[in-house]
């Protein structure tokens, strides 16, 4: 065996074997095995905090993702000449070589459905849909000019998750874990917070490990019902026989460790220990009742129910304990027009209206506890809409709505190391295409990446024979957002 | 001049006195122009206009107008001048820390000697090697022994003693069959009349074995009951996972197993079961997104064929190949596209309905269903035969020249278009007979002719019919006729749109070529791959079920066999096995596991001295048995077994295991999961239903992969969601409750029920200090469910009994211990 396979199978050992031992001092492991007479040996964990590439401007991430593709055109991206235009047909130069999930034909231009006014020192454009957020956007640094390489659902969020349309992937959270580590023993590293009636579409995917170990991919925590599958004891088991009972699990399991030698056992043992901590410290950390009155008012929470607002209080519960990555999805953005669901007149108000408040409430919470400066909230969709009216039923369609669109959308950065009231990028007079600072998903994923410490280029796992990266052969940092 | 002269002369007489010892290119060189030189002089990027993947290549004139290496002139060779120039500007590799004397001597001295490029091993047929001498004759069992205690010999090692009976047993059983030994059937191979040889002819014989291997050979064929991609709806295609279960009980030979599954439906005379085999490659995905183009998902299904032919049969990783040339083995770009072209001509497309399919009647319909197929069969050839009758030709000749329209074009389905437009381009007599029938089969179905309309209508009708008696439809390969062949190019950089030169279907020159009687069609490629001269297909496979068995391959990377994957640990012993599976087994894989289940080095102890895990960590060297944690499937499988809950049921349609609610929760259908009834929560995890999108918990919790593509290796992580699942998922759970009713009957008092739980958990014993962690747990629990009988009533969830609750705690901790988890 060569040096250079020596390395590789030293490196692929090195993250595939699972060491949870830790220091817990008089955990349930550590009484079993002190009781036994023998000492474990420490092992390289996984999920030991590591050093990142370089000094990192934020400690953590949030990114609000909000799935099915909320349209920048009535949100943030004010074009009065689209309402000039509204009702003309759209001209064919538009048309040609692209490609649409439901347009078929000839569309019509569709206006703003929305009135715009600019806000704060920084004068940033927010349509009247997101009051409470307009109030916070000398926080925010807008990305005008967004593009991505698919228009359906399940690619594009995987390609913003895991940099590549297709399934199989580490996602974004999980790659940032690798990289870093975790900083609290009694959570995971990476959670998952999903609301809006429907997982992502592409499931579990968009925040799985893919190819690195499964103890990086992202624990998807439930805010009605079990946090975590299989958290709570059975019925009829106290928890003081549950921890009677998995003192003797790890008691005759350190025992075989002493007969047979294998470290694989310790790590077992510490992973009941942890699995037994998370029973209790994941309900804490997600039973929001504890919150102040005047907190969940800010919020808007919604005791009971699985809703936006509810998780994006326990996402900085979260944050506050210690957890990297936390990542948000709300569905039912699509706003295709094509029912009142998914209507720009009716849905989509209603989407808007779920998240404005605890948005800004989220920032200005991460604010006045002194969290943002080191947390990196990211918001967006897989995608924006067409400047296009879609209407696949007719011409009396009581609902408005625009098709996907893969050329021009909005998303923003706010906190650890992004610049304040700022924007980057601007679309034609119509919000079709970028015609300045365009910025491609792996760019912001790089970005995202950078303000972690991690660079992009060096941050990489061996897979099929070759190094594997985030942003595949892409992306480039967009320095114009760092502060 | 003279100088440079004289100082050749003498550099050349010092270094031929200094000469060292032979210089192999596979051992010394290859490395350093992998590690060093083809990153940039290489199958992506050719700088300088230089490969050194070739010989032919490295020696031609590059770009600088000299070739890189002259043989036997190392002073001649630029290669040499430019890895050992003193000024760094001209010094390769650029940029970068040079190349160690020594390295440069070795280049030197290969060059010198000729240059020759050695074959990978990998891509030399493997030989009979002859067994070696061992320092302990009486060890050996089987032939493999003598490769392992050689190689522990030289690094002054010893086996390991072997395991204890029991453990052995269970280790046996779990390996062959995927379950735990019944405590009965220990006993007599342990204490009674059963020898190991028998016991294990018997677990070859059992139908659980076929459940036990099916179950890999799912992860390589990645089966699922959806389609994947966004939408992830449900697919029919769980005949083929019986047809697997049915192949490995009825130990097809591997060679079959293989062109069955590749071209069964090119065999002559394909049976049913032949066609349903070629299912192995519609499990592909099929996208049923809105706006999406059928071309783009057909070839990505066309792509996935080609890389997991290549990684299940000849451990290679030939997806990079699609793009560029392969970075370091000597596959060439367009090597790619000749053999897509083998997978580029059957009918699928990425249509919805998963066309083609075998249809299965219910039983009352075969004989209906047979005579509606018939006649359609009947009518197509009718159709066919009108459309050539000279009034419809003349309506066709017409029909050719309005073409240039595009309502006219648009009748015609878009994949045909461009073949459409260029056969009508040549004139009526110089078509060759699919150029005829392509024009006239697609004019057929257009045509206004009230006959043909008929006869269409008459399709139609018979259509309808078939769908009434709605047969089981599953999806299967199938060629598409001469006139509707589809020609192949190289996709630049792999993408669909940008097409290149057009190829013919074929292998890679750097293995040996197609046999001379093989057909150059799937089933040719299949043969071929089977073929006694391929080097990959035998080892390749015996080092997986070798992986499967020792946890580990001989070549740890199992889909890697190429430069940059693992060397062998044990070259030797995967030459003499994978030779022995083709001479002496026939290709019969009960026989390879056969032999190496009872060698002395499968049967050895588990236990790790401290020696042994400082000398041999991963085990690489087997001076150990094997000890690992269990698949996904074979934990759930061994608690519902231990607790008598499983049930013996085979085949059928995939089953719903209670799973917690809300999982199946995708925006675009109404499809719920709903828990099967009776012993159909209790079977087999391999009859799970397998949503790619949503996979159930607890298998990808224990690391099952989603099988969107071919997985060759599964990795074993380790985590606390895992712990979470043995304590409290439901399963577990009530497999806890059955099995401390088992408990119960089989002993007296509390003591002989803990150690009967132990006994049918993990086939032996508890020691002492087992028994009293135990019974401690069992006193501490009973004392509580005597104050509180409803929470007994709950955990048992029956009777208010204190001492079955208390076992109950008991037998979960015994199904939550490593030892359980793990192989021993």
């Amino acid at each position: 065996m060569n040096l250079l396979h020596e390395a590789h199978r030293m490196r692929l050992g090195h993250v595939t074997r699972r060491h949870f031992l830790r220091s817990t001092g008089a955990s349930l492991g550590a009484i079993a095995l002190a009781s036994m007479g023998s000492v474990p040996q420490a092992a390289p964990d996984p999920l030991t905090p590591k050093r990142p590439h370089f000094a990192p401007r934020a400690r953590r991430v949030i990114f609000l993702h909000m799935a099915g593709g909320p349209s920048s055109l009535e949100l943030f991206d004010y074009k009065p000449d689209l309402a000039r235009l509204h009702g003309e047909r759209c001209p064919d130069s538009l048309l040609e070589g692209k490609r649409f999930a439901f347009i078929r034909g000839v569309p019509k231009m569709l206006g703003p459905q929305a009135t715009f006014q600019r806000y704060g020192e920084s004068g940033a454009w927010v349509s009247n849909h997101l009051p409470h957020f307009a109030q916070v956007v000398d926080e925010v640094a807008f990305l005008k000019a967004m593009h991505t390489d698919e228009f359906n659902h399940a690619p594009a969020q995987l390609l913003v998750h895991s940099g590549s349309p297709r399934l199989g992937r580490p996602s974004m959270g999980a790659w940032v874990t690798y990289g870093l580590g975790t900083e609290n023993d009694n959570l995971p590293a990476f959670v998952v917070l999903l609301s809006g009636g429907a997982a992502p579409d592409a499931g579990a995917s968009v925040y799985g490990s893919g190819f690195l170990p499964t103890v990086y991919q992202g624990v998807q925590c439930r805010s009605v019902g079990d946090p975590v599958l299989f958290l709570n004891d059975p019925q009829g088991l106290p928890r003081s026989l549950r921890k009677a009972s998995v003192e003797a699990i790890n008691r005759i399991n350190a025992q075989r460790h002493a007969d047979v030698g294998d470290p694989e056992i310790l790590t077992r043992i510490a992973q009941y220990e942890m699995a037994f901590r998370m029973q209790t410290s994941v309900p804490e950390a997600m039973d929001i009742a504890k919150e102040p009155e005047y907190i969940h008012q800010m919020y808007g929470t919604q005791p009971s129910e699985n809703a936006f607002s509810n998780n994006c209080l326990l996402a900085r519960r979260l944050l506050e304990r210690g957890v990297r990555f936390v990542q948000l999805f709300h569905w039912g953005w699509d706003s295709h027009g094509a029912g009142a669901s998914e209507a720009l007149n009716d849905g989509f108000l209603k989407r808007c209206k779920e998240t404005d408040r605890p948005v800004a409430a989220l920032i200005l919470d991460l604010k006045q506890r002194g969290l943002l400066d080191d947390t990196l909230i990211i918001w967006g969709g897989e995608f924006g809409r067409t400047p296009m009216l879609e209407n696949r039923t007719g011409v009396d369609n009581p609902f408005v709505g625009r098709d996907h669109h893969s050329d021009a959308y909005t998303m923003w950065m706010a906190g650890g190391g992004i610049k304040r009231g700022i924007t980057h990028g601007a679309t034609d007079p119509i919000g079709y295409s970028g015609i300045r600072g365009r910025v491609h998903i792996h760019d912001l994923q790089a970005t995202i990446l950078h303000l972690l410490g991690l660079d992009h280029l060096r941050l990489t796992y061996p897979f099929q024979g070759r190094d594997f990266r985030l942003t595949d052969v892409h992306g480039k940092v967009v320095h114009q957002v760092l502060a | 001049m003279r100088y440079h002269i004289l100082a050749a002369f003498y550099i050349g007489l010092i270094a031929g006195c200094a000469r060292g010892p032979d210089v192999e290119f596979n051992t010394d060189i290859r490395p350093i122009l992998n590690e060093r030189c083809v990153g940039c002089h290489g199958g992506i990027q050719r700088q300088g206009d230089l490969n050194l993947l070739f010989r032919s290549e490295a020696t031609a004139m590059a770009e600088s107008g000299k070739p890189a290496i002259v043989p036997g002139q190392p002073g001649q060779s630029e290669l040499i001048r430019r890895v050992a120039h003193s000024d760094p500007e001209y010094r390769m590799p650029q940029d970068d820390a040079p190349l160690a004397s020594e390295e440069v001597r070795a280049l030197r001295q290969w060059i010198r000697e000729g240059a020759a490029w050695e074959q990978h091993w990998a891509y030399v047929a493997p030989e009979r090697p002859s067994v070696p001498a061992v320092s302990w004759p009486g060890w050996p069992q089987r032939d493999l022994d003598f490769f392992i205690l050689a190689r522990l010999d030289a690094e002054g090692l010893e086996p390991s003693p072997p395991a204890p009976c029991p453990t052995l047993v269970r280790r046996v059983t779990l390996d062959l069959t995927g379950l735990p030994p019944e405590p009965e059937a220990t006993h007599a191979v342990c204490n009674g009349p059963l020898r190991y040889e028998q016991y294990v002819d018997q677990l070859l014989d059992s139908p659980r074995y076929g459940e036990r291997w099916a179950a890999m050979w799912l992860d390589l064929a990645r089966y699922a009951d959806s389609k994947g991609y966004e939408k992830d709806i449900g697919r029919t295609i769980w005949r083929y996972r019986d047809w697997v279960v049915q192949a490995f009980n009825k130990d097809k030979p591997f060679d079959q197993f293989t062109v069955e599954q590749l071209a069964g439906d090119l065999l002559p005379n394909p049976s049913e079961d032949q066609l349903i085999a070629t299912a192995f490659n519609r499990n592909t995905m099929t996208n049923t997104e809105g706006g999406t183009d059928d071309e783009e998902f057909r070839t990505a299904a066309v792509v996935d064929r080609v890389n997991t032919t290549w990684e299940v049969w000849q451990g290679t990783s030939f997806s990079c190949v699609q793009c560029h040339g392969h970075p370091y083995d000597p596959f060439r770009h367009h090597e790619y596209y000749e053999f897509f072209a083998f997978f580029n001509n059957t009918a699928d497309r990425d249509f919805d309905d998963e066309y083609p399919t075998l249809p299965q009647f219910d039983e009352a319909d075969v004989a209906e269903g047979a005579a509606l197929l018939e006649e359609l069969e009947a009518l197509e050839r009718a159709i066919l035969r009108l459309a050539e009758e000279d009034a419809i030709a003349k309506a066709r000749q017409l029909w050719e020249t309005q073409l240039n329209r595009p309502e006219v074009i648009g009748q015609v389905r878009n994949m045909l278009q461009n073949e459409v437009r260029r056969v009508s381009l040549v004139p009526e007599a110089q078509r060759d007979a699919a150029q005829r029938t392509l024009i006239a089969s697609v004019y057929a179905r257009i045509s206004p002719d009230s006959q043909l309309i008929a006869l269409r209508e008459r399709q139609g009708d018979i259509r309808r019919t078939m769908g009434e008696l709605n047969p089981l439809q599953t999806p299967i390969m199938q060629e598409l006729p001469a006139h509707q062949r589809r020609r192949t190019y190289v996709f630049e950089r792999g993408s669909f749109l940008a097409r290149g030169e057009e190829v013919t279907a074929g292998t890679p020159r750097a293995l040996p070529p197609l046999p001379e009687d093989a057909p150059r069609n799937r089933l040719g490629m299949a043969q071929w791959l089977v073929s006694d001269a391929n080097p990959l297909t035998a080892r390749v496979t015996v080092n997986r079920f070798w992986e499967q068995l020792f946890g580990t391959g001989i070549v740890e990377s199992l889909e890697d066999f190429g430069t940059q994957g693992y060397a062998p640990s044990h070259l030797e012993l995967l030459d003499h096995l994978a030779v022995s599976l083709r001479e002496d087994c026939a290709w019969s894989i009960k026989c390879l596991l056969r032999s190496i289940v009872t060698s002395s080095t499968y049967q050895q102890s588990s236990s790790v001295t401290p020696e042994l895990k400082a000398a041999d960590p991963y085990n690489r060297l087997l001076a150990r048995g094997p000890r690992f944690r269990l698949s996904a499937e074979q934990i759930r499988d061994q608690a519902l077994h231990v607790s008598g809950l499983l049930s013996p049921a085979m085949y059928g349609p995939p089953v719903m295991p209670p799973q917690p609610d809300g999982l199946w929760n995708n925006p675009y259908d109404g499809r719920r999961w709903t828990t099967s009834e009776g012993d159909d929560r209790y079977r087999r995890a391999l009859y799970t239903y397998w949503r790619r999108t949503i996979p159930y918990p607890s298998m990808v919790t224990f690391d099952s992969p989603t099988r969107e593509y071919c997985v060759s290796r599964r990795l074993r992580t380790n985590t606390p969601l895992q712990a979470l699942v043995g304590l409290n998922d439901p399963v577990f759970v009530e497999a806890a409750q059955a099995l401390a009713r088992r408990m119960a009957s089989r002993g007296e008092d509390a003591p002989s029920r803990l150690a009967a739980g132990y006994v049918l958990a993990l086939a032996h014993m508890p020691n002492n200090k087992a028994r009293q962690t135990l019974m401690s747990l069992y006193e501490e629990a009973e004392a509580h469910y005597r104050e509180h009988p409803a929470d007994a009533a709950a955990l048992t969830g029956a009777a208010e009994s204190a001492e079955l609750a208390a076992l109950t705690l008991a037998a979960q901790a015994i199904l939550n211990l490593d030892s359980f988890l793990m192989k021993e």
